[in-house]
This record gives structure tokens, C-alpha cells and sequence, in this order.
């Protein structure tokens, strides 16, 4: 079920109405919330509901044995034990494909031709995340850093909540468990939020989103055809369309959860705002960089065991990161690149030079964007060799005017882009926070925002296209 | 939950809901006033245009771009009009032609195509090109009622009607292309250098084209040919489909099919896909299904010989 669908309008308002007449009984409101949530993935593919419950089972028992063990041995085959599973289960649905293939090719250049060996195997979606959400579970016990839950209905909304199922934010246990172990109260500001969120969330992704989309596939689905300028514009696009579409979409998700008396963490900070890629990363998919930061980096040693494992680190958690994105060469070339620049500014940070550029700040702004922008050639591509002709076709330096194609649409993309940027402008100089935008708005003001979003979303909405980050 | 905060969530959805059906219906009214008065562009003024044309003209072309940029109506007559636009199929054309007058003898010139007679997910979504016209024609109303078109949200928020078409209008309302009263819907395309190397570039890459094996009629494509020959045979129209050149088309099981259906539907049809073919210059084309202004030009010359050899006979002839 999309967010932009109507069944997800009908469905939400049903729900909403029964779990706000169920807010005596935190036990049925938490079943509600269960049933909810796996209709909501049913309604994808039913099948693929046994995997989220088979995680939960695993991690429910995983976490509460860990607990109770004594010895550090045992505590640690039961975290093997949820790392294993969970990862197995991901490796098998989303990336046993991509490693059967590349063995093949390699095996190819040496001459040898083993058969084909990989396998028809659909990718459920959303299991990157709540892969990635159950560990956090189980490794945040082992550390001694949250104590497992006793009731397996919590748990299991826990890791199934509608809101952040598919496609995020990857909402940690510390956080979100508490949560739903505790009475919910209906909160006017969160209401308040909450509606301003969606229906922002809403217009960023069907409006500005969706809208760019039309040329970035046009351009990016046959590569091969077009001049250095068309190739440049898409990609700019695509570096809106990409952070609307997945920031659209965590609004929706965090303004859902907000109605529902939930509160997540923050996923989108104006990523483009950044005069570092160190800085990008602490704005961009936050959950899901954060989580790299804590379950990797820090894992693998973090910065505490000298300056190259540092680089090394911070190398495999790019790559790594690249890698969860989908399972193609392309990512986790896009994940080095991340990793390689963010490696340079470490590097230059601990040289002397770095104090002498300070009054150059500002030169980070576009220099962080271009770096990005490079990067999202290969995030964008459907294939390395893609990649390779869109970068050989932009450094033909053929600036002759780009394709255009339908007019209309592409006038009408970049005013919704425009709108999208002067708002994030606005609230990047004013210091505004989104997710406490309208706390204390008047009904009648809420109501003319909203107004206004929706009479903007009727006239410029955009065919709807699937979330793009429900292909991770 | 307590009665407050209840009493707070209805208000302010009943607050949302009133003033949002409030400021739509201001906007619709305001966008119906000034889209009546746009008859340039693609968006609305063309359809605007043949609305207004519609009763008068003897000879009108329909169908997608390659109808539009193919034909030029103006030299097989002076009373006519190309209603040919980009991305449009049969769905759009069929609710177009079930406008016009009654009485009128109207001739009708309907591109179709292989691809979409022939496609299993075509859903006649190229209607909601009429959305704009949705709350206000019944007909057109009904048509994208019965494919399933509509946006249920379309009843209540009528400014939905001008999704997309909005920047289109107002530019054309403040400044018009064109002045559409010598215009005659063909838009004929002069190709520039740029687009002669990117026609070039997919020539080069063409990679051989797989033929389509399941020949079966799309449902909602064989409904529209029989509600089209029935329409025109009670209204006095003559309607006559044909399929557009193709640069090289490699495929041939898809067009005898269509033309073995049109003979048995007994509608006539000329299949012309193949016209440029032993005669093509790269000069005629701009892509692979569009041609140039002078593909165009030698294009219509035939369609107008045929039409007077094969359907009008010697002794009509257009105004």
C-alpha cells in the first residue's frame, strides 16, 4: 500500500479512528496496531509477511536470551545467532543474485563457464530496513544498552509499524519501543505537525518528485543518445528528485506516526545545506547513517585504533552503505566515493592547512553538491557501463541545448522544484524545524495551509511512481 | 480520548475539508473563465480550438503525434483540422469524434497504431487528456467514467480537472503562440541538426526488434472500433483509419492482423506503414515514427490521392 494511494487514505482514516476509541486499552490499541501494520505489508505481497515474522520471532528470543545470559560466550552466539539469520535472510533475498552473477563473470574471464546459477528470487520490500531495525534490537542488548522487552506484541509492532516499514526511518528500539509500551496521549501540537508533515511530505513527493522523474528517466533510460548538457540537467534533477522522493516520504511517515501519538526521529535535515559531505551525512537518511556510525564504523573500531584503520573504517562502512542501497556494482562504486571523499576530509582536517580555508567556507556549499552530484551518475544508472557512457558523454563537453522533449512537463517541473527549494530556503534561514512546523498554528491557520498544499497538489501532481527507496 | 480532543480533530478536518472545497471550487471557476478564453497550446487551447471548430469542418484528422506532425490537413482540404496530439490513442480520439454534430457529413481521418490494438495493458488512460472537460461535458464524463479513468477525489475537488494544465493556460492566456485562427492543428517539424544527431545515434545502436507474438485485440481498442463505425454510420460521417509510416518497421504479423480485423469489421483502412519504403531519405524523418515537413508533405499528397481515388469518388471534392 502506497502512501500516496487512496487505500492508504481510507485505510489510515479507519485506523485512526479506531485507535483513538481504543486509547483506554493500551493491549488492543498495540493489536490494532500488529494487524494494521501487517495488512498494510500484505497488501504488497502477502507472502513475504512469514519473513518479518520470522525475524521478530528470532530477535524477540535472541534478545531476551542475551539478556539472561551470563557468560560473555553465550551472549555472544546468541547476537551471532540474530546477525545470522537476519543477514542470511538478506543476503538470500537481495543479494544472492548479484553474487551468483558476479562469481559467473569472474569466472568467465578465466576461461571457465560454470552455468547459471542464479535464481528467480523476488526482493521483499522493505527488508534492508527492517533488517537493519530488528539488529539494532539485538546489538543495542548485547551492549548493555536497552533491556529486551517482555511482550511479544510490542516486539513484533515494534519491528512491523506501518509508518516505517517499507521504507523507513530506521527507528531504533531505544526509541520507538519505549513508545509503544507506554500510554499514548493525544498531543494538538503532534496533530498539528503531523497534518503539516503529511500533506508537505505529500506535495514533495507526487508534486516536485514525481514531476522530475519524467525527465530523469526519459534522459537516464537511454544514455546513450544524449549530449553533455541533457546528461548534466538530468543528473541535477535527479539529485532533487531522489532527496524529495525519500524526504517526502519520511515526512509522511513521521507525520503519520506523529497522528498516531509516536514521534521519530528526524530523517531529513535540507541535505544540500551542507558545506561538507561529513555534514551530508548528518543530514542525509539520518537513520540510516547514524546506524552505519553506531552497528559499523564504531563496531569495526571506529576512530580509536589509529589513523588508517580509521580510513579503512570509514571505507567499509561506504561501501557497506552502498551496498544495502541495492545489489549492484553501481552502489557500491557511489558508496566509495562517499567513503574516499569523506576519508580526504578527515585527512585534511588533522593537516595544518585546514584553519587557513576557514574564511573559504562557503566554497564547501557547491564543492559537498557537485561531489554528490558526481556520485548520484552511479546511484542512478541501471548499470556500470551506464554509468561509464553518462560520464564519457559529459566530459565530451558537447554544451549544445539539452533535450527538452515535452515542454510543458519540463516548465512545469522546475516551478514545483522552485517552490520546493524557496520553502526549504525559507526554512533553512529561518532555523525552522519541519517536524515542529504548526505546533502552534490556530485550527483556522492549519486549515488554510492545508488548503493551499492541497489545491497545489491537485493542480501540479505528477503521475505517481513507486517510491524509489522501496527498491532497497 | 477524551471529548475535547475529539471535538479538536473534527473541527479541524472539518475545517480542512470546508475551506479546501472552498478554494477549490474558486479555483476551478476562475481557471474554467480564463481556459474558455485559450485556444493555443497543447494543453487546453487546441482542444478549446476544435471545440469551437468542430461543427463547421468537413475533414478532420485524429490521433497521436504522428496524425499531428504527419498530416497537413490544409492540403487535402480547406475546411478541415488536425486534432492529432502527442501520446494520444483511441480512447481520446473516439470521445472527440462522438462530439461532433449529428448531421453534419463530416469526413474523419483516425490514426491508430499496432502497438496499442494489440497491447494487453492498454487502459484508455490517454483519455484523461479530457480531464479539464470532466465536470463540465457529459459525454466526456461518461467516457472516462466507463474506462475507469476517473479520479474518485474528482467529484469532490473539481480543480483536479486542470492538473498539470495550469502553466500551460496561463501562458497561453498572456501570451498566445499563435494566432490560432490560421491555425489548422498540423504541426509540421522542422528538424535541426541536433535532432538529426540523435536520430542518427539510435540508428547506429538499433538493435533488432522483437515482433510481438500474441496478436490479440485489446478490449478496449475493439470496443472504440465498433462504437466509431456505428457512430459514424448513424451520423453521416465517413471514417477511415490508417496507420502512420515507420522509419523500418521489421515487424509485419502485427499489421496483417490489424488489417485482417479491419476487413472483417468492414471499416476501411489503409495500412501505410511500409509508404517510404524503397523510396526513404534520412531527410523525411525526424525519429524512427515522426516525419519531417517534407516527409510530411509527400506523406499527405498520398493519403489525399487515396481518398479521392478509393472514398470520394470524382465528384466530390473539398471546400
Amino acid at each position: 500500500m502506497l502512501f500516496n494511494s487512496f487505500e492508504f487514505l481510507v485505510f489510515f482514516t479507519i485506523i485512526f479512528m479506531l485507535y483513538w476509541l481504543l486509547n483506554n486499552n493500551l493491549s488492543k490499541q498495540n493489536i490494532l496496531l500488529l494487524i494494521s501494520s501487517y495488512i498494510f505489508y500484505a497488501w504488497w505481497d502477502w507472502r513475504f509477511l512469514s519473513l518479518i515474522i520470522l525475524s521478530s520471532f528470532i530477535d524477540f528470543k535472541a534478545g531476551s536470551e542475551i539478556f539472561k545470559s551470563n557468560t560473555v560466550k553465550k551472549r555472544k552466539n546468541w547476537l551471532l545467532v540474530s546477525l545470522i539469520a537476519n543477514l542470511g535472510l538478506l543476503s538470500i533475498f537481495k543479494y544472492y543474485n548479484f553474487f551468483a552473477e558476479s562469481f559467473t563473470d569472474l569466472m568467465t574471464k578465466f576461461g571457465w563457464h560454470p552455468n547459471d546459477l542464479t535464481l528467480n528470487i523476488i526482493l521483499p520490500v522493505g527488508i534492508s530496513f527492517y533488517t537493519f531495525q530488528t539488529l539494532s534490537y539485538t546489538i543495542d542488548i548485547y551492549r548493555k544498552q536497552l533491556q529486551p522487552t517482555k511482550n511479544i506484541i510490542s516486539f513484533f509492532t515494534y519491528i512491523a509499524f506501518f509508518p516505517q516499514l517499507v521504507a523507513g526511518p530506521i527507528e531504533r528500539a531505544t526509541n520507538l519501543l519505549p513508545q509503544i509500551e507506554k500510554k499514548r496521549i493525544f498531543k494538538k501540537e503532534w496533530f498539528n505537525e503531523g497534518v503539516i508533515q503529511i500533506l508537505v511530505g505529500l506535495f514533495r513527493k507526487i508534486v516536485i518528485a514525481d514531476s522530475l522523474g519524467i525527465y530523469v528517466d526519459t534522459i537516464y533510460g537511454d544514455i546513450g543518445i544524449y549530449n553533455s548538457t541533457s546528461i548534466i540537467l538530468a543528473t541535477f534533477l535527479y539529485a532533487f528528485q531522489i532527496y524529495y522522493d525519500f524526504a517526502g516520504y519520511s515526512d509522511i511517515a513521521i507525520g503519520t506516526a506523529k497522528l498516531l501519538g509516536f514521534k521519530f526521529n528526524q530523517n531529513f535535515n535540507l541535505p544540500y545545506f551542507s558545506k561538507s559531505l561529513t555534514e551530508f551525512w548528518r543530514k542525509w537518511h539520518m537513520s540510516l547513517s547514524f546506524w552505519l556510525r553506531d552497528y559499523l564504523y564504531i563496531s569495526l573500531g571506529g576512530n580509536r585504533k589509529g589513523i588508517k584503520i580509521t580510513y579503512r573504517n570509514l571505507m567499509l562502512t561506504m561501501l557497506l552503505g552502498g551496498l544495502w542501497h541495492g545489489a549492484n556494482w553501481t552502489f557500491i562504486i557511489w558508496g566509495g566515493i562517499h567513503g574516499t571523499v569523506l576519508s580526504l576530509e578527515k585527512y585534511f582536517k588533522s593537516t595544518p592547512y585546514a584553519h587557513k580555508l576557514n574564511g573559504f567556507g562557503f566554497l564547501g556549499y557547491p564543492i559537498t553538491f557537485t561531489i554528490v552530484l558526481f556520485s548520484w551518475i552511479f546511484f542512478r544508472a541501471q548499470s556500470l557501463n551506464s554509468a561509464t557512457i553518462a560520464i564519457k558523454k559529459i566530459i565530451q563537453f558537447d554544451f549544445s541545448m539539452p533535450f527538452i522533449g515535452d515542454i510543458n512537463s519540463v516548465i512545469n517541473a522546475i516551478l514545483v522544484l522552485s517552490m520546493g527549494i524557496l520553502f526549504d530556503l525559507y526554512i533553512f534561514n529561518k532555523k525552522i524545524d519541519l517536524e515542529n512546523f504548526g505546533a502552534k498554528f490556530s485550527i483556522t491557520k492549519i486549515a488554510i495551509i492545508s488548503s493551499v498544499i492541497i489545491i497545489l497538489i491537485n493542480l501540479f501532481y505528477s503521475t505517481s511512481n513507486n517510491f524509489i527507496y522501496f527498491q532497497f | 480520548m477524551d471529548t475535547k480532543n475529539l471535538k479538536y480533530i473534527i473541527k479541524t478536518f472539518v475545517f480542512i475539508l470546508l475551506i479546501t472545497l472552498l478554494v477549490d471550487k474558486i479555483v476551478f471557476f476562475v481557471l474554467n473563465t480564463i481556459s474558455d478564453q485559450v485556444f493555443t497550446g497543447q494543453s487546453i487551447g487546441k482542444l478549446n480550438h476544435f471545440l469551437k471548430i468542430k461543427d463547421d469542418v468537413d475533414f478532420i484528422v485524429f490521433g497521436s503525434s504522428r496524425a499531428n506532425h504527419n498530416i497537413d490537413p490544409l492540403m487535402i482540404s480547406q475546411n478541415s483540422f488536425n486534432m492529432g496530439m502527442d501520446g494520444r490513442k483511441i480512447a481520446y480520439p473516439a470521445t472527440l469524434i462522438k462530439l461532433l454534430p449529428k448531421e453534419k457529413k463530416q469526413i474523419i481521418l483516425l490514426q491508430i497504431d499496432t502497438e496499442n490494438a494489440f497491447s494487453e495493458n492498454y487502459t484508455g488512460v490517454d483519455i484523461q487528456a479530457l480531464n479539464s472537460k470532466y465536470n463540465r461535458n457529459k459525454i466526456i464524463k461518461n467516457e472516462i467514467d466507463k474506462l475507469g479513468q476517473n479520479n474518485i477525489i474528482q467529484n469532490f475537488y473539481w480543480s483536479l480537472s486542470y492538473n498539470s494544465s495550469v502553466l500551460g493556460i496561463l501562458k497561453n492566456y498572456f501570451k498566445p503562440n499563435y494566432n490560432y485562427k490560421t491555425y489548422f492543428g498540423y504541426d509540421p517539424i522542422y528538424v535541426n541538426e541536433n535532432q538529426r544527431k540523435i536520430f542518427k545515434n539510435i540508428l547506429s545502436d538499433e538493435i533488432s526488434e522483437k515482433c510481438q507474438q500474441r496478436l490479440a485485440i485489446n478490449k478496449i481498442y475493439n470496443s472504440y472500433l465498433d462504437e466509431l463505425k456505428l457512430f459514424c454510420e448513424e451520423n453521416n460521417k465517413t471514417i477511415i483509419f490508417f496507420t502512420s509510416p515507420k522509419f523500418n518497421d521489421t515487424c509485419k504479423n502485427d499489421n496483417d492482423k490489424l488489417s485482417e480485423i479491419m476487413k472483417t469489421k468492414k471499416l476501411i483502412y489503409y495500412d501505410l506503414t511500409d509508404y517510404f519504403k524503397g523510396n526513404n531519405l534520412l531527410g523525411y524523418w525526424k525519429d524512427k515514427d515522426h516525419l519531417s515537413k517534407e516527409g510530411a508533405e509527400l506523406f499527405t499528397q498520398s493519403i489525399k490521392k487515396k481518398l479521392t481515388n478509393h472514398i470520394l469518388g470524382k465528384e466530390y471534392t473539398f471546400h
